[in-house]
């Protein structure tokens, strides 16, 4: 291979990975945050089922869930442009939306499929809070406000960790999706260095290997923080 | 915590954000279609579509930002408005005059069809015996361009592959995974210039738009529909930079001929 | 409309070849990732330390990136030019995604059967140990109906998620589903209309595959059914 390491130093494309890895990192945690409101918001309709509402969270997830997310992207990517632009107006991001469209619609994309597989991840731990718990706080006439703050929402975020953990490793792993539509993120970046360099090889290999050790790092945090969180088992 | 990803969101979007300021023209490219468009690691665009638009920006006295788009987005991020113009390369047609406005033609393409030294296309000498020829083999074009077009209309029998970029179609046609490749000959001519481009060859035919309406009416810089004024503005200013042979200059400096049109 | 008497029959073509590379993905992915499961349980430490970064390199990294290194990466190296059935398989897109989907899905597979086999009761393996059963006809009999039966709603959510990884495929050249509504979309710019039946065409697919899974969970859990 006539294309060495110190041609990726000097071609400055050390840097340009580096700068595509922190666009994914980014791309990951906003989705990852507005996935995890989404999922909040969806996942209790669910548990409580309110009519109307559950249904639409249902078909919302089952739609993102049977379909490929690279559609997902595509269709909101060249289609609905007035809509995205729109929706990010109403949360009072239209400048944002005309400045880093990409970006944008990049971050609306992979919320929305985090978001669906967060709300089952919601669901499926409020459904295992024992309902003793609730039964008795509501028997004491706690208010509740009070009944969600202190009983539910604690117990929904310990039983729902790991459940978040995996929507993470799912939703970095998203993220290298957005190459397609040209965001200039790792999988894109590795994408142009491979082309113009002509050594497709070793950039992926890179991105792969950059990859892993996202995905390990959060790993590892993701144990600590379960470590905290989890209380010792009882003997 | 909405508040803090509202931070976040609008800290990290900084990465992809330049501010709208006034007498700025966004101009929308490719950056991955040596020798029009080229984007180096750090985001500078070079190239003949590079230079046109510095050209543009001179005339029009506005300071020239280029944004890199993946050329089949470029289209509807010009709707989106996020770039006033696209320089890159694009073919005036039909369909695409349904979604956006061009400016007059400034630039012709030629097209040609690349196979390897030891092909049997390469000796064909007419292009309807080459389109037949081509039945039964795989020819590799970037999706979404007037090539992609024509190939699939006026060659239905070959084996058609679309690429993202041109670079990903011209990696495989190296490695011998497509039969040919058909797309501009400025662009080819660059990757023929290339070692991995050694065993390769222009057929010797050049497919002009004259021959199917399919690869479109020139090339022109894509403008909004009602985006009227700035396209007076530009036309204008094209046929300034046409007439007084900039163009040329510019055409000559990267493809080694004139591809400039005749103002219309 | 029109666009859809124009659009429906070529999403179709596209479909046989989304078919083709989940079936043949499947079927070699599973057979991978059972044998990772076992390898994983060795008592050797290469055997099931090899099976454990398998595991984990395949699952750490996204498919996208999974099927380009092996498409255009391996594609760059002249040994796998001169390997003939090497060469076989990566020359062609498609040929290349069913490596690339297999490999990942063996990870996901191997995870989902080791979930499964750990979960057999213990009770059930002694006594077959204790019946004079050897290794292989203990596996056949005993761990491995019971694994899959256990395993199944995970292994099919994988399923869905195989389904919807070839869409991926239309990045390299690949002409399924997702790869003819780009076609047709630079063609007609109807972009709205084109992905909205692609993604239709997904969903009634997944929804069969999810009620196909269903039904074997049913016939398998038959006995723990009350009696009629």
């Amino acid at each position: 291979m006539e294309f060495g390491l110190m041609q990726l130093w000097e071609g400055g494309w050390v840097g340009a990975i580096l700068r595509g890895a922190c666009v994914t990192v980014a791309v990951g945690v906003a989705s990852m945050i507005f996935g995890l409101i989404i999922g909040t918001i969806c996942g209790l309709i669910k548990w409580r089922g309110i009519v109307g509402l559950s249904q639409l969270v249902d078909f919302y997830t089952s739609v993102v869930r049977g379909v490929p997310e690279l559609l997902i992207i595509y269709l909101l990517f060249f289609g609905s442009i007035e809509f995205v632009k729109s929706v990010a107006t109403a949360f009072g991001f239209g400048d944002l939306a005309d400045a880093g469209y990409p970006f944008l619609i990049t971050v609306v994309a992979i919320s929305a499929i985090s978001g669906a597989y967060s709300t089952e991840v919601v669901r499926g731990a409020l459904a295992a809070i024992p309902k003793g718990h609730i039964e008795a706080a509501m028997a004491l006439g706690l208010p509740s406000r009070r009944i969600f703050a202190r009983i539910i929402a604690p117990q929904m975020l310990r039983i729902a960790f790991p459940g978040i953990n995996n929507v993470w490793q799912t939703t970095i792993k998203d993220t290298a999706l957005v190459s397609v539509v040209g965001l200039q993120e790792l999988m894109r970046t590795a994408s142009i260095g491979a082309g113009s360099t002509r050594n497709p090889l070793i950039f992926y290999a890179i991105a792969a290997l950059v990859y892993l050790m996202i995905t390990l790092v959060s790993q590892i945090g993701f144990n600590r923080v379960a470590s905290l969180i989890t209380p010792a088992k009882r003997s | 915590m909405k508040l803090k990803a509202l931070a976040l969101v609008a800290a990290l979007a900084g990465f992809a954000t330049t501010a709208q300021a006034e007498g700025q023209l966004k101009i929308g490219t490719e950056g991955a279609y040596p020798p029009w468009s080229m984007a180096d690691a750090n985001g500078t665009v070079t190239g003949f579509d590079a230079d046109v638009g510095a050209l543009l920006c001179a005339k029009l006295d506005m300071e020239c930002v280029f944004v890199v788009q993946a050329f089949d987005g470029l289209i509807p991020a010009l709707q989106a408005k996020q770039f006033d113009i696209i320089i890159s390369g694009m073919s005036i047609t039909a369909d695409r005059k349904k979604e956006i406005n061009f400016s007059i033609g400034y630039a012709e393409l030629a097209n040609k069809v690349v196979v390897a030294k030891s092909s049997d296309l390469a000796k064909i000498t007419d292009i309807p015996a080459l389109l037949t020829a081509l039945g039964g083999h795989s020819v590799g074009v970037q999706a979404g361009t007037t090539h992609a077009h024509f190939m699939e209309k006026l060659a239905p029998t070959a084996t058609l592959k679309s690429y993202g970029t041109l670079d990903e179609m011209q990696i495989d046609l190296a490695t011998g995974r497509v039969d040919a490749g058909f797309a501009d000959a400025s662009a080819l001519q660059n990757f023929l210039d290339k070692p991995e481009g050694a065993d390769f060859q222009f057929v010797d035919l050049n497919i002009t738009s004259s021959y199917d309406p399919t690869l479109g009416e020139g090339i022109g810089v894509g403008i909004r529909q009602d985006d009227t004024a700035l396209k007076a503005k530009i036309d204008t200013a094209l046929c300034e930079l046409i007439a007084d042979g900039s163009i040329k200059a510019s055409s000559e400096k990267w493809f080694k001929m004139d591809i400039s049109r005749p103002c219309q | 409309m029109e666009l859809i008497q124009l659009a429906v029959p070529v999403l179709i073509q596209g479909l046989w070849m989304t078919l083709t590379l989940t079936v043949l993905s499947v079927a070699v992915g599973f057979n991978l990732g059972l044998g990772l499961a076992l390898m994983r349980g060795s008592g050797n430490a290469l055997i099931s330390g090899f099976a454990r970064y398998y595991s984990f390199a395949f699952r750490g990294t996204p498919l996208l990136v999974q099927l380009f290194l092996i498409y255009y990466g391996l594609g760059q190296i002249k040994l796998v030019h001169d390997i003939a059935p090497l060469w076989w398989v990566i020359s062609e897109g498609s040929r290349c995604a069913v490596l690339a989907l297999a490999l990942n899905t063996a990870a996901y597979t191997s995870e989902i059967l080791r979930g499964g086999l750990n979960a057999v009761p213990i009770g059930l393996v002694e006594a077959a140990k204790a019946c004079g059963m050897s290794r292989v006809m203990r596996f056949r009999r005993i761990e491995f109906p019971l694994a899959i039966r256990q395993a199944l709603p995970a292994y099919g959510n994988e399923l869905v998620l195989m389904v919807k990884g070839t869409s991926l495929a239309s990045t390299i050249t690949v002409l399924e589903i997702t790869g003819y509504a780009k076609r047709l979309m630079s063609q007609t710019f109807a972009i709205f209309e084109v992905f909205a039946i692609a993604g239709m065409l997904y969903l009634v697919l997944n929804l069969a595959l999810i009620g196909a899974i269903r039904m074997v969970e049913r016939r398998l859990m038959r006995h723990t059914r009350p009696a009629v």
